[in-house]
């Protein structure tokens, strides 16, 4: 507590923790500025330099006309509905090989086969709001009906391994825990 | 259809989940006690097996008929022979014989119609000889001509006429036999070392006169015959108290029967001499030595009300005049004697409550002198005695005496130099009846509950939180007790309970077992200590020779009391831990009892006893019973079956209606009756089968099962009957059954078992037949069909009286049966008892040919396995094996293990807290206790869990966590300074 107080100089981690080294971003999303030494770290990755290459070839191409790109956009977007049934067989497949026992394997396989589908339903006007214009509407609702149904195609693919797993209590011996034992009236004691 | 290899290994997946009991679990979880029986005067002595060898055994042949041999040291069982299958049946009179011939290393044996003789150090027969009369009396005849062996002389009553035989000690060979050629009553045999004397009764029961017949020892031919008279005081065998033995002037005593003179008969001679007895005597009992080359002296025994005194006499070889050599002071409370030899040297051991006394027979002078520091708290109190006393090389007069004492705590006490060295509690055996209870809670705990319960919850609530706070005050003591109770958890060792009350754990492992045994007494054992007794009590007197014969047994466990009645009428109350007696009536002051029913009155729950004939007398109407009582009945009983109801009548008094009769038909008779269990259980009311559907069990607790034989037909009709209306519900007749052989029926649940001997006929070859012992398994399901509850559907509540009407009126049980073969018979079948009866059932069965208890699990049982073909996919879901006909008693099932179990007369079984476990106890002659998990211990841990690794793993994790800390939070703040490259 003296009141001479001599000012130092500030130490160097003072100044390092005041002035701390810029962060080395890790998000890829945001590109570095041209000529920032990083950038040619970063775009060392294959799918930047493709994404980089396809924005260049493209540059070049005129535009497509507004029926073109519709029709593009309908393709895209049946490609996008049929998904789900594409992957189908073989998850038929894996379940069927998983058998009927209930281990870690079966049960996450069907939670994702429950979790999939039922996702999907929600996420039915996200998939297509990029395909989705004024003037193709009504083709895309179609295509949304042929995705909730193929999605509930594979609800039932998820449906049908719990049923096999005899998840669902549908038989007589589900319930046997919730009925009762008759009662008698009447008691008797023996004395032999 | 699976390949056989894959059905095969399901078979094996499939195997009943019932371990074997696992090496260190012998001993701690299970307890045995090997008895033997109260050990007799007559047949209980101290014998050298080995020539040789200084070491002797202590032999015996108790009054329930087992012969054993026990180490005098340690007071182990060598070995044991039960000589009497009909157990606990103390035959009147005829108690058994043995003796040893002096330096032989065999002891020969008579029991019934048999002689028998067994290799002394190891108990292996030598021969075993059934003849067609009953053996009076057995001697070792010590010389013969035939160097170094000795043979045996049996007397027999064949039909009123004495009949003597010698056999030969090598193999039992008749080597002459002698008859009478008039009828009398064949007494006893006695043999000096020239001349064999039969004695037998001659004339009247009003006036018997001694009969002595003086035999040649080489040829059997009658030499001589004498008459004694006795002034009329023989009025049966029993009359004629000693007939001595071996010595080298065998005698004959009897007294008149006031007990006031003594008359003794040198046997070869006429005379009579008679010795005055000290007034007040009220027994007499006569000590000589068997050896031939002892003294001839003898001690006379007088016991009076309040002490006992004796004489000796000695007898001169020459003259045969008997003298009286000197006396023994009256002493007070309760004596016994003992007589011992080595070479010509007898001395008399006295034994009573305070000291052990050594005289020699020539003089009165006390050759040693122990005072007794009994052991026990309890003071011993001598019956009788044998004594084997050692005279110290090098001393004059130094000596060593062990005498093993019979005491009227039915205890069998070694004593040696004046201490305890053993205790056996032989009485144990001869077991009629047993119960668990809980160990009593303290009544103020019980009372506080109660008084909980009353109140309104406000302050019932308030009260507990007072009571709780309260109880902090065991807070310190309890942790105190955290270490040692967390090193025995880790280390497996029992916690001694505190101040050696037992106290209740929390398995519910820990109970009492209260034991009534034929002699009178009761018992109560401390199971969670390995079966420690805690008291026993002589609580009815039972006269010798008859047994006591309990007709019910219940324990309340709220006053932790428990009721015992007899058939006499007498009827006991004491407290389970203490075995302090609350009430008593003794026999004969109510009139006798066929029965005994624990019934539910208004008045809470008691023991109805059930009169002769069924017979129940009018009830006040607070303590008559709600439910209906089922009887034996009937001028003939054994034949009818009735039940008896209470109706409420509205006054004070209620009195019996029989609601039903059940009548056997002619020529049929009860062999055996079995009910379900009180703490039955029934966790599931269906079966699921392997396709998921359910067949619904028939479960009715007014079940009861009957089986009946017809000795004409040879014939077993099984019943099943409704208890409460008397309703046939199935009935099956087996053919070809042994009627003479035991029956046995046992219930639970849904379904019953009976097993008898029996020849079946196969049915598809009648030329063959197949005969042993069989059990036949019945389950009782509502329908035959899957999915259906039967006519009654979904009913709440269901009425014997009142059926349904439609389709059947009754609604009958489906009944599915199976027949099995067993590899070894069976008897007192018990069935596991578990808390919620999740657990499978074991069926627990003595195994009276191999000495153990065994436990057949269920699956093994069932009726529904697939008979001729291999279970189905879905049935072999269901838990099903293939039939096979015979029932192997697989070394695994036997929970008793190597234990050699003698003579077990019932099973009984209880629930503990735990699921997993059922607790067994069986009793008869030996007494055994163990638990058995017939699902395996799925509930606690076992033995063979290592806490050590579990508690090491973690402790070195956390060290590790420790250790490495730092090390990297260093690393951490070394990454942080490091500067950005």
């Amino acid at each position: 507590m003296s009141e001479l107080i001599i000012p130092r100089p500030l130490p160097n981690w003072v100044s390092e923790l005041n002035k701390p080294p810029a962060v080395r971003t890790k998000n890829a999303g945001i590109v570095d500025p041209p000529g920032y030494p990083s950038s040619q770290v970063v775009s060392s990755g294959s799918k930047k330099r493709d994404a980089a290459k396809d924005t260049k070839a493209a540059q070049p191409r005129k535009a497509p006309t507004g029926e073109e790109m519709d029709k593009l956009k309908l393709k895209k977007a049946w490609e996008v509905a049929l998904g789900p049934i594409k992957g189908l067989p073989m998850t038929a497949i894996m379940m069927y090989m998983s058998g009927n026992s209930l281990q870690i394997f079966s049960i996450m396989m069907v939670f994702m086969a429950f979790k999939n589908p039922i996702i999907g339903i929600l996420a039915t006007n996200q998939a297509f709001e990029r395909f989705e214009t004024e003037t193709n509407r009504d083709k895309i609702f179609q295509v949304k009906a042929a995705y909730v149904l193929m999605q509930l195609v594979a609800l039932g693919l998820g449906i049908w391994k719990v049923n096999s797993m005899g998840l669902f209590p549908t038989t007589r011996s589900d319930w046997l825990a919730w009925e009762l034992q008759r009662e008698p009236l009447e008691f008797a004691v023996p004395a032999l | 259809m699976l390949p056989p290899q894959l059905s095969a290994l399901l078979l094996l997946a499939l195997s009943p989940a019932v371990g074997a009991v696992f090496q260190d679990e012998v001993g701690h979880l299970d307890y045995h006690y090997e008895l033997l029986g109260l050990p007799q005067r007559e047949t209980t002595f101290f014998h050298r097996p080995r020539r040789d060898d200084k070491a002797s055994l202590l032999y015996t042949l108790t009054d329930i008929g087992v012969l054993g041999a026990v180490n005098p040291g340690n007071g182990a069982v060598v070995w044991r022979q039960l000589l009497n299958d009909t157990s606990t049946t103390q035959s009147a009179g005829g108690l058994g014989l043995l003796r040893a011939g002096e330096g032989e290393n065999w002891i020969a044996s008579a029991l019934g119609k048999s002689v028998h003789a067994w290799d002394a150090v190891s108990g292996r027969n030598k021969f075993w000889l059934d003849f067609p009369s009953e053996v009076k009396d057995l001697e070792i005849m010590e010389l013969t001509e035939e160097n170094r062996r000795k043979d045996v002389l049996v007397l027999f009553d064949d039909d009123k006429v004495p009949v003597l035989r010698r056999l030969s000690g090598n193999d039992g060979s008749v080597v002459w036999e002698f008859r009478d050629t008039t009828r009398d009553t064949a007494l006893q045999v006695s043999t000096n070392v020239e001349r064999v004397f039969v004695i037998s009764l001659r004339g009247t029961p009003a006036a018997y006169n001694l009969k002595v017949t003086v035999i040649d020892t080489l040829t059997g031919r009658r030499m001589d015959e004498l008459v004694i008279g006795t002034k009329t005081d023989v009025h049966s065998a029993n009359h004629v108290m000693f007939v001595g033995a071996n010595s080298a002037a065998p005698i004959v005593a009897w007294t008149d029967a006031a007990l006031t003179t003594l008359r003794v008969n040198v046997l070869g001679t006429k005379t009579r001499q008679e010795f005055p007895l000290a007034p007040g005597t009220v027994a007499v009992e006569i000590h000589a030595p068997r050896l031939i080359q002892s003294d001839p002296h003898f001690l006379v025994h007088s016991r009076t009300a309040t002490g006992n005194r004796a004489d000796v006499y000695h007898v001169d070889l020459k003259t045969n005049a008997i003298t009286k050599a000197y006396e023994l002071p009256l002493l007070p409370g309760p004596g016994a004697f003992s007589t011992s030899s080595s070479g010509a040297n007898v001395y008399f051991t006295r034994i009573t409550g305070e000291e052990l006394t050594l005289q020699a027979s020539t003089s009165h002078g006390i050759l040693g002198r122990w005072p007794i520091k009994a052991g026990e708290s309890t003071p011993l109190h001598p019956v009788h005695a044998v004594a084997e006393v050692i005279k110290k090389a090098g001393s004059t007069d130094s000596y060593a005496v062990r005498a093993a004492a019979v005491t009227d705590a039915d205890d069998w006490v070694l004593i040696r130099n004046g201490e305890t060295a053993w205790s056996r509690p032989e009485g144990m055996t001869g077991a009629v009846a047993a119960a668990f209870a809980e160990i009593p809670e303290s009544e103020d705990l019980a009372r506080t509950l109660e008084l909980e319960a009353h109140s309104n919850p406000l302050e019932a609530y308030m009260h507990r939180v007072r009571r709780h706070i309260r109880d902090l005050q065991h807070m310190p003591a309890w942790l105190n007790g955290i270490p040692s109770r967390l090193m025995s958890s880790i280390l497996g060792t029992e916690i001694a309970a505190k101040d050696g009350q037992p106290a209740r754990d929390s398995f519910g492992f820990h109970k009492l077992v209260i034991l009534a045994t034929a002699r009178g007494r009761l018992y109560g054992l401390d199971i969670g200590n390995h079966g420690r007794v805690l008291w026993s009590k002589r609580v009815v007197d039972i006269p010798k020779g008859q047994k006591w014969d309990v007709k019910g047994m219940h324990v309340d466990e709220s006053r932790g009391q428990v009721t015992v009645r007899g058939a006499a009428g007498e009827h006991v109350v004491v407290k389970t831990d203490t075995g302090d007696i609350i009430s008593k009536t003794p026999p004969g002051s109510t009139p006798p009892v066929q029965g005994a029913a624990l019934v539910d009155s208004l008045a809470g729950q008691w023991l109805l006893p059930i009169g002769l004939n069924g017979h129940i007398d009018d009830l006040p109407a607070h303590s008559a019973p709600k439910q209906v009582v089922v009887v034996r009945g009937g001028p003939d009983e054994g034949v009818e079956l009735k039940g008896v109801a209470f109706p409420a009548n509205g006054q004070s008094s209620s009195s019996a209606l029989t609601t039903w009769t059940f009548s056997l038909p002619k020529g049929q008779r009860t062999v055996s009756i079995a009910t379900r269990p009180t703490h039955d259980v029934v966790a599931s009311i269906g079966r699921v089968l392997g396709d998921r559907r359910v067949k619904y069990k028939y479960l009715n607790p007014n079940t009861l099962v009957l089986a009946a034989a017809d000795d004409a037909a040879s014939t077993l009709t099984v019943y099943l009957l409704d208890a409460v209306s008397g309703q046939i519900l199935s009935s099956t007749t087996h053919e070809g059954v042994d009627t003479g052989k035991p029956v046995e029926c046992a219930m639970a649940e849904n379904w019953f078992l009976c097993t008898f001997f029996g020849q079946y006929t196969l049915r598809e070859n009648p030329t063959q037949s197949l005969r042993g012992y069989q059990v036949v398994v019945s389950d009782l399901y509502e329908t035959e069909e899957p999915n259906d509850r039967g006519p009654l559907g979904d009913a709440a509540n269901f009425s014997s009286v009142d059926p349904i009407r439609s389709p059947t009126g009754v609604a009958l049980p489906s009944v599915v049966s199976q027949a099995y073969v067993l590899a070894a018979p069976i008897s007192a079948l018990q069935v596991t008892q578990t808390r919620q009866g999740i657990s499978a059932r074991q069926v627990l069965a003595y195994l009276p040919e191999a000495h153990g208890i065994v436990g057949i699990p269920r699956i093994l049982l069932d009726p529904r396995r697939p008979v001729g073909r291999d279970p189905t996919a879905a049935e072999i879901e269901e838990g099903l094996i293939k039939y096979s006909p015979v029932i192997e008693m697989d070394p695994k099932f036997v929970i008793t293990h190597e234990r050699d179990v003698l003579g077990v007369k019932k099973i009984i079984t209880a629930p503990s807290i735990v699921e997993s476990t059922s607790l067994v106890f069986a009793y008869g002659i030996d007494v055994f206790g163990t638990r058995v998990a017939p699902s395996m211990l799925f509930d606690i841990l076992g033995k063979g869990f290592n806490k050590v690794a579990l508690i090491g793993t973690v402790l070195a994790i956390m060290a590790g966590v420790v250790a490495l800390s730092p090390m990297v939070r260093k690393k951490q703040i070394d990454m942080r300074w490091k500067a950005p490259m």
